[in-house]
């Protein structure tokens, strides 16, 4: 049952993101997808146009004073938790963070939401696992290709594997969330909807089938579970990927440990 | 049946987790009390780790919801 609802909602997809049938063009979780980009885009460029006419010695009021603290917190949070040398990555993480934070209590809208499919959790994690390979072959240069060969050059096929690790864990983390909390309410909804149909139907007979007349119990019950599988899971889930990001990418960089070691040497 | 005893078999490892939660959530619990004044900065990082704890009760239920629909 579970897999012809999710593949009403998502346009003729299942879970894998496989095709069931070839004839629906774009998939509902891909509109919702590119809506929410498109709010996120219509408001930057806003925030940006505002910010290139605003007085820079006044102070900054509503929309453009919110914009200011949140990417003065990202700086902040990018240059504690990464080093100096990565202060162009505030914005990254603000817009992945953004697109992630919006796709995950999209389910709120009642549009299908994009994170229960696959895809979607796949690219953010990609994001993520380009910039660390990049990062890495950015501060290592050719020593890059040295990892895939330690501790002896037998261990590659394992190393290969393993590469993938970050990748497969990032994506399955918010996919594996989404989805239980999505699976979760499509049950609850189905359950309560059922139990109101069955006691009007006890009462009063004769009222033809698919009315939908049993949703009234299902609104009382379910924003407790909303508030839970979206909102609260949501922003976990949103701040283990922008923290898991920021340390995986920093990782590949020099240490703070190797710089003071390379100082003192240099020293004397 | 085969894939529903799959699966059934997939989500035990929900089960090392919750005692894994259970760690993490004493041993906060522990330092907060012997360290009121770190109060909010233990309940922070005790959230995150809660979530990267959970990661591995997720990765079973994404296990097993594949078992169901996809095999």
């Amino acid at each position: 049952m579970l897999n012809t609802v999710f593949a009403q909602e998502t346009g003729g997809f299942d879970i894998a993101g496989q095709f069931l049938d070839a004839s629906s063009g774009l998939s509902g979780a891909t509109i919702s997808s590119l809506i929410i980009v498109g709010i996120i885009c219509l408001l930057s460029f806003y925030v940006a146009i505002r910010a290139r006419f605003a007085d820079p010695l006044k102070k900054p009021k509503g929309i453009l004073f919110l914009f200011e603290v949140l990417i003065n917190f990202f700086d902040g949070m990018v240059e504690e938790f990464m080093g100096k040398e990565y202060r162009g990555f505030g914005g990254f993480l603000l817009a992945v963070i953004s697109y992630l934070f919006i796709a995950f209590i999209w389910g709120l809208t009642g549009l299908p939401s994009p994170m229960v499919y696959l895809a979607t959790p796949l690219s953010l994690g990609l994001f993520t696992f380009v910039f660390i390979h990049a990062n890495a072959i950015r501060f290592n240069k050719w020593r890059y290709f040295k990892r895939y060969i330690e501790p002896i050059p037998v261990f590659l096929p394992i190393n290969l594997v393993s590469m993938w690790a970050p990748l497969l864990s990032l994506t399955m983390r918010l996919f594996g969330n989404a989805l239980a909390g999505w699976t979760l309410m499509t049950l609850v909804y189905g359950a309560f909807n059922g139990i109101g149909e069955g006691a009007i139907r006890f009462i009063v007979n004769g009222i033809p089938q698919d009315m939908g007349i049993g949703s009234f119990i299902a609104p009382i019950i379910t924003p407790v579970l909303h508030a839970y599988f979206d909102l609260f899971s949501g922003l976990i889930q949103t701040t283990v990927f922008l923290f898991l990001s920021m340390i995986f990418i920093a990782n590949e960089g020099p240490q703070e440990g190797d710089i003071e070691e390379l100082s003192v040497k240099g020293g004397r | 049946m085969t894939n529903a005893l799959a699966a059934a078999i997939a989500i035990l490892a929900v089960m090392p987790s919750a005692f894994g939660e259970a760690w993490v959530c004493t041993k906060s619990i522990d330092g907060m009390s012997r360290n009121p004044e770190m109060y909010s900065k233990l309940r922070a990082n005790m959230i995150v780790a809660c979530a990267l704890v959970e990661t591995t009760a997720i990765y079973a239920l994404v296990t097993a919801i594949l078992i169901i629909f996809v095999a």
